[in-house]
């Protein structure tokens, strides 16, 4: 169980590991509270489905299983629309077509494919759970970053002051490439330090082997 | 017909589908390693696209709005979809066998392609009529392909450049699309009026 | 039997689907309406905050105060802007030569630009602006009381602002007058 959570949390990161999602992760982080309120949305169509998935796993007739999968996926996004129409029509507002969006957002229909169709419900609601929150610090540090560098305040409030000069670009589109991209790249970055930490002989071995075959070689 | 040209020029240049919503960043980062596969991608997407948004713009003004069932929009939406690219896809096979070969794999990967339920749904929002969601449909997927084709053409050229360990892959490729977010900027001008 | 399965299956999903969606509509559908016209009704009282009694005659409020003076006249505008479409309710007085004021109530402006134009900074501009003439934008300081000053990097969107508010003053004063 911990392990099928520490998967979705940094192992198999939905976002900088596995670059899924994207869409929805580039459109809604132009604030860190639409970062958070897209994940939560998220969260709930990616729970409530691999549920559903799983409960009915054997049942469905393989043949038809995505249509199936796509059928509940939809539902569950609607319910949400219409959550967030009903209860929070700022929120919809700020997140607009990118809530129906969901619907394709390949990290739900791939949870769906590749875990709740072959695990108990128990192990696909952690499972979505994991990855749920791995979407959701991914979206907040995207949405944070963003704003603090566009706007130079986070969740709204105000906190580099007048002398900080706002990096606009950074809101715009153009600017959530260029951050995700430097993020991809700063976790290759801690990726690749931890398995310079753990192998660092063998990393020296090979290159002594390999000095020695090209010195034999001459 | 000044209309309709204003959505062309908007929804190819100014208002790109990938680079200013986002939408179809999926293939967009998975097929444009290879000039020839982007190309074949993006004749499959321009023409499902068409077809898609006359579809679509039937379905929700005949039958949705008709019947008062918006509440299903979404899920009626993504099952047009989905049958339409198979469906697209047996044509295809069963008539122009050459076409097949080149288009068929890139087919069944439209189907999860956000691009075309987006444009389904933004067609919905801005209450374009027929011939200007098919216009707008049309225009979009020649937007794709042309972002695709560039970075295809960039990319290419970059596995043979230098940079530090961490940033190939997905890292230098987000950069890039960055970068070429910024020239598309540079079109904003051309809507003024 | 083998197909009777797939379409049993197919068939109870999409009933179920439709079922539970149906539900959600209908408790749902009066509180999204709800929200929708305190929007509207929040936005009028931001114009014109005396307003006490309302009445409307095709699309167009009238905005009584306490004594049933006539305070104003409140529309509707909508139009295309850089990424969609803006939609907004205005308030001209009741000579139609000034406005009183406008809400932005719905738009896709990209977000800490375009978006800006919901923001105090530029929709006070339009208080009490002179609309004898159609309305002009600047990228500088305004000096004439029928012109305001364009956000800096969303000329597009403020420029969008001010065409739809041209337009529907023009509409509104030939069905008033």
């Amino acid at each position: 169980m911990k392990e099928i959570l520490k998967k979705g949390l940094w192992e198999n990161h939905p976002i900088f590991r596995q670059l899924l999602g994207m869409c929805p992760t580039l459109a809604v982080t132009t604030s860190a509270l639409n970062g958070l309120s897209m994940g939560l949305a998220v969260t709930f169509v990616l729970i409530f489905s691999s549920l559903v998935v799983s409960l009915i796993r054997k049942i469905v007739p393989p043949q038809v299983r995505i249509a199936v999968y796509t059928i509940i996926i939809a539902t569950f996004v609607t319910l949400a629309d219409v959550f967030l129409k009903a209860q929070f029509p700022q929120i919809s507002k700020a997140l607009g077509p990118y809530v129906p969006l969901i619907v394709v957002n390949c990290i739900i229909l791939g949870r769906a494919e590749a875990f709740a169709s072959r695990n108990t419900p128990l192990r696909a609601i952690v499972d979505s759970l994991g990855m749920s929150l791995g979407f959701i610090w991914g979206l907040l540090v995207l949405g944070s970053l963003r704003e603090i560098l566009g706007n130079g305040s986070i969740f709204g409030v105000t906190i580099l002051g007048p002398y900080f000069e706002r990096w606009v670009v950074m809101i715009l589109p153009a600017g959530a490439f260029l951050v995700l991209g430097f993020l991809v790249a700063f976790m290759n970055f801690l990726e690749k330090r931890k398995l310079n930490a753990i192998r660092p002989p063998s990393l020296k071995l090979r290159r002594t082997v390999l000095r020695s075959f090209s010195e034999g070689g001459r | 017909m000044r209309e309709l040209f204003l959505i062309f020029i908007s929804a190819v240049l100014v208002n790109n589908f990938v680079l200013t919503y986002f939408l179809g960043i999926c293939p967009f980062l998975g097929v444009s390693s290879h000039y020839e596969s982007a190309i074949g991608m993006g004749f499959a997407v321009v023409f499902v696209m068409s077809l898609a948004s006359s579809i679509c713009w039937i379905i929700y003004h005949i039958v949705l709005a008709h019947f008062n069932l918006i509440i299903l929009e979404y899920v009626v939406f993504i099952l047009v979809i989905a049958s339409l690219v198979q469906m697209v896809e047996m044509f295809i096979r069963k008539y122009s066998p050459s076409l097949y070969e080149s288009l068929g794999i890139y087919l069944p990967l439209i189907t999860t392609n956000c691009a075309i339920l987006g444009l389904a749904l933004f067609m919905i929002i801005r209450d374009y009529n027929f011939i200007q969601s098919v216009v707008f449909g049309f225009s979009c997927g020649l937007g794709f392909s042309l972002v695709l084709v560039m970075m295809a053409g960039i990319r290419e050229e970059l596995k043979f450049s230098d940079m530090p360990e961490v940033f190939k892959g997905a890292a230098i490729t987000l950069i890039t699309a960055g970068v070429l977010a910024l020239a598309f900027m540079g079109f904003s001008g051309l809507i003024s009026s | 039997m083998k197909y009777l399965k797939i379409i049993l299956v197919l068939t109870s999903v999409s009933v179920f689907s439709a079922g539970i969606l149906s539900l959600a509509d209908l408790i749902s559908k009066e509180k999204i309406l709800e929200n929708q016209a305190k929007a509207v009704n929040e936005a009028i009282a931001a114009i014109v905050p005396e307003a006490e009694r309302i009445e409307e005659e095709e699309h167009i409020y009238r905005v009584f105060d306490k004594k049933s003076r006539l305070l104003g006249y409140i529309f509707l505008a909508e139009g295309q802007g850089y990424q969609g479409k803006i939609k907004m309710i205005c308030g001209i007085s009741p000579s139609l030569d000034k406005l009183l004021g406008i809400e932005i109530l719905e738009s896709q402006e990209t977000p800490g630009l375009g978006a800006r134009i919901a923001e105090g900074g530029f929709k006070d501009q339009f208080k009490g602006l002179n609309v004898l003439n159609p309305i002009t934008y600047l990228k500088s300081k305004p000096t004439e009381d029928s012109q305001i000053q364009a956000i800096t990097g969303a000329t597009v969107s403020s420029r969008s602002v001010v065409s739809i508010i041209n337009n529907r003053v023009e509409e509104i004063r030939k069905i008033l007058k």
